[in-house]
């Protein structure tokens, strides 16, 4: 849709020109015809100007429509369009020329009319050359547009404006006038042809072609010139339309600009090269900055930064030495056009000879930028070499050798130490984003571990109105290895568990779980506690690390004959509140962790013990954390205190008991020592 | 901390435990019995003296060793712990796997006793 109105546009631009220009064809040959005839037409110079400068603006307005639709073409192609309109113009006159020559003998050869027609012909094409090469050019010097030169350019399109109505206006002084005003024209173009910033840009080849196809404008343009100027010369009735500021000063303009380009052009070629490695050189820049991909590495950036340094000082030779990690031998990687021999003789070489000598030993110097000096190879005068480091520490070493004596510039040497720097971001930051990734990955392993743990714990402790329970449990690190649960047969049978795996953290959180699986595979058989714990070791030695243990008491509480049978695998012993005596004691029965005895002797290492208990008893079942938590001074809590807290607080509900223990354990380590152990707890207080 | 010393003497190697043994420092420990059960000794003597604490990670070392040392018919004893540390052994069960003495001219007899 918004195609359309354009090509209509410039549909109608071309339809009125052409009527204006058989108009103006028309006027002007009714002009002759009247002067040649001596008759009055009554038709005005003035027509003629205004038809010229309806013409001129509209061709005007329909090439700068059609360029710019065009603008995003190379600047050759502008170019050749140019070349190409002028070539057209050029030979039209040419065979007008060729036409006169055939018609010499004939009567039409000295027709003012005929002369005329062609003569407007030619005017047209001239026109439409010049302006439509005004404004190709138009875009070259907008090409890297600012404001000055933007408003340069608006300046110069009203001066030319200005100059189109020049005729109509100044009669009187005329001469004085058309000259000031040239002048001024030509000074301007030529301020204007400053602009060349395009050439640069074009490559060595382009360059060639812009010399050949400014030339053919320049000698059309010319020719066209002369031509035209030939006519109002050679013929007396000829209605000028050349003496008008406006054509002649975009003759200026179109001559003067193309000169300078072409002039430009041809003294940039021995330098363009130069400005082609820049720009080479900025790509490799931005190819070494862009962050490597992930299942990409760090080869592909020591690729591209070795093929970098090379073409930026052309050298003969390359290598990368990289640095031996720990027990592997240094590695030589992306070697470019040398041998084996021939670069392990430059090393040797280099090995030998100032500088190099110096710092290739003493790789832990951090402060070397790069090495540069000759060396007295056969074949390779001169070396570079370049350490690269990530995060100042020594990756490994570039060899760059060239065949020249002191073939490393200032420049070269520059560009050089940016592509490393360069490179060595990269990779830092790789290494980096590799880093964050697994640091990721360990959070989210670790977010898992934190479930599979607070699933180990029980969500509620299993109770009947003849004790109360109360349960605690605080990991050490983000994941524990703590375990406790309750299990109910029947109304008066219930089953209590508590356990600790060895270590701590996500792997202690893992062993645990199996335990939790165990126990709720067993539990539901109502094993007597010793039977429990040996079915619970065969299974764990086939499932257990081979370091690893468990330590675990089991319990089988029976309400109704108030009595408890237990086994302990190890665990710390139970603490006891017999409350007709008066005081708690830990149950002593022999014991082994789960994981340690992993064959059929585990049996004969358990005892079972049997208690009967009273009303206002109190068991507590507690983990190592508790009674091992150290304070400042290292000294541990400890089993005698924990008895001691019992022995006081005996009275309170298991709820309170619980608590007071957790504040005294807490009270003990004090404020500014952190836990290192997992603390877990079971209070039951019987009451009936 | 640890320090681990390593002395072989006649026909027994003697490991000194001095300081800590805990989850960061127990593959010193495992090493240490790797270096010896790879000399090819028939008998190992632990002092224990000087040995503040150790916790589960240090005896699961000790533990993943006993039946290597029962296979090769390697006599293994720990002497000179201190009350806590040797009640850590008792709660665990590990005193039924491994002997325990109570100083090193007890340790030896019942090492050459034998």
């Amino acid at each position: 849709m918004f195609r359309l109105p354009n090509i209509q546009l410039s549909k109608i631009t071309v339809f009125l020109a052409i009527l204006t220009w058989i108009g103006l064809l028309l006027v002007d040959l009714i002009r002759v015809f009247g002067t040649v005839n001596e008759i009055e037409v009554g038709l005005d110079s003035e027509l003629t100007s205004i038809l010229e400068i309806i013409f001129f603006i509209l061709l005007y307005f329909f090439f700068s429509q059609s360029i710019s639709r065009h603008q995003n073409d190379n600047f050759l192609h502008l170019i050749w369009r140019a070349a190409s309109t002028g070539l057209i113009a050029t030979g039209v006159a040419f065979s007008i020329v060729g036409l006169y020559v055939l018609m010499e003998d004939t009567a039409l050869y000295s027709d003012p009319l005929l002369r005329n027609f062609f003569y407007h012909v030619n005017f047209a094409l001239t026109s439409l050359f010049l302006i439509s090469t005004a404004l190709l050019w138009k875009h070259l010097i907008l090409y890297q547009r600012n404001k000055g030169v933007v408003q340069q350019w608006q300046a110069f399109e009203i001066i030319l404006l200005v100059s189109m109505f020049f005729m109509l206006f100044n009669k009187n002084n005329f001469y004085y006038g058309f000259f000031f005003g040239l002048t001024f024209l030509i000074i301007y173009s030529i301020i204007l042809s400053a602009n060349l910033k395009w050439i640069p840009y074009l490559t060595f080849k382009e360059k060639w072609k812009s010399i050949l196809f400014l030339l053919i404008i320049l000698i059309c343009t010319v020719y066209l010139l002369l031509q035209i100027m030939d006519y109002n010369i050679k013929n007396p009735y000829i209605i000028d339309l050349i003496q008008n500021l406006f054509l002649l000063g975009l003759f200026a303009f179109v001559i003067i600009y193309s000169l300078f380009s072409l002039l430009v052009t041809l003294f940039n070629l021995p330098t363009s090269s130069v400005f082609e490695q820049k720009l080479v050189e900025a790509i490799n820049f931005q190819r070494l900055s862009q962050s490597i991909q992930p299942g990409e590495n760090e080869e592909q950036v020591l690729d591209i930064l070795m093929d970098s340094c090379m073409s930026a000082a052309y050298v003969d030779g390359a290598w990368l030495e990289i640095m031996p990690k720990g027990f592997d031998p240094q590695e030589i990687v992306h070697q470019r056009f040398i041998s084996d021999e021939e670069r392990l003789d430059v090393r040797q070489i280099m090995g030998r000879t100032k500088p190099f000598s110096d710092h290739l030993g003493n790789e832990k110097n951090g402060k070397i930028e790069y090495i540069y000096g000759k060396i007295p190879h056969e074949l390779y005068k001169s070396a570079l070499v370049f350490p690269f480091r990530v995060n100042k520490k020594l990756l490994g070493n570039i060899f760059l050798v060239k065949e020249v004596k002191d073939g490393f510039n200032k420049e070269m040497i520059n560009i050089i130490s940016t592509f490393v720097g360069q490179a060595s971001i990269s990779v830092e930051n790789y290494r980096l984003l590799n880093e964050a990734i697994v640091t990721e990955r360990y959070k989210e392993e670790l977010e898992i571990a934190q479930r599979v743990q607070r699933s180990l714990l029980p969500a509620e402790l299993h109770y009947n109105n003849c004790f109360e329970i109360a349960g605690f449990s605080e990991a050490a690190d983000e994941v524990g290895g703590d375990y406790y649960e309750t299990y109910q047969f029947d109304s008066h049978n219930f089953a209590l568990i508590i356990g600790d795996v060895s270590g701590k953290g996500t792997s202690a959180a893992f062993n645990m779980s199996q335990m939790k699986g165990i126990f709720h595979s067993l539990v539901q058989f109502g094993l007597p506690p010793k039977t429990f714990l040996i079915h619970a070791n065969n299974a764990l030695s086939r499932c257990l690390e081979k370091n690893h243990f468990i330590t675990t008491t089991y319990y089988l509480l029976d309400t109704a004959s108030k009595s408890i049978q237990f086994a302990r695998a190890g665990h710390c012993p139970t603490l006891f509140y017999n409350a007709a005596l008066g005081r708690s004691e830990f149950l002593k029965i022999k014991g082994m962790g789960l994981g340690m005895v992993r064959n059929q002797q585990y049996g004969n290492f358990i005892e079972e013990g049997m208690l009967s208990y009273a009303p206002r008893d109190v068991l507590v079942m507690y983990t190592d954390g508790i009674v091992e938590a150290k304070n400042q001074l290292s000294e541990e809590f400890g089993y005698d205190q924990l008895r001691i807290v019992l022995n006081q607080y005996n009275h309170l509900s298991a709820k309170e008991i619980k608590e007071v223990i957790i504040r005294k354990v807490y009270e003990f380590i004090g404020k500014e020592t952190l836990p290192d152990d997992d603390y877990s707890l079971m209070v039951i207080k019987f009451i009936e | 901390m640890l320090e681990i010393t390593l002395t072989k003497q006649e026909s027994h190697t003697l490991i000194q435990l001095d300081g800590e043994v805990d989850a960061s420092n127990s593959v010193e420990l495992d090493q240490a019995i790797q270096e010896i059960l790879a000399a090819g000794t028939k008998k190992i003597l632990v002092d224990g003296s000087t040995l503040n604490y150790i916790s589960s990670a240090g005896l699961g070392v000790f533990m993943s060793y006993l039946e290597d040392f029962q296979d090769k018919n390697i006599a293994f004893v720990i002497f000179g712990l201190n009350d806590k540390v040797q009640n850590v052994f008792h709660i665990l069960g590990l005193d039924q796997l491994i002997t325990i003495e109570a100083n090193q001219h007890e340790a030896l007899a019942r090492i050459y006793g034998e």
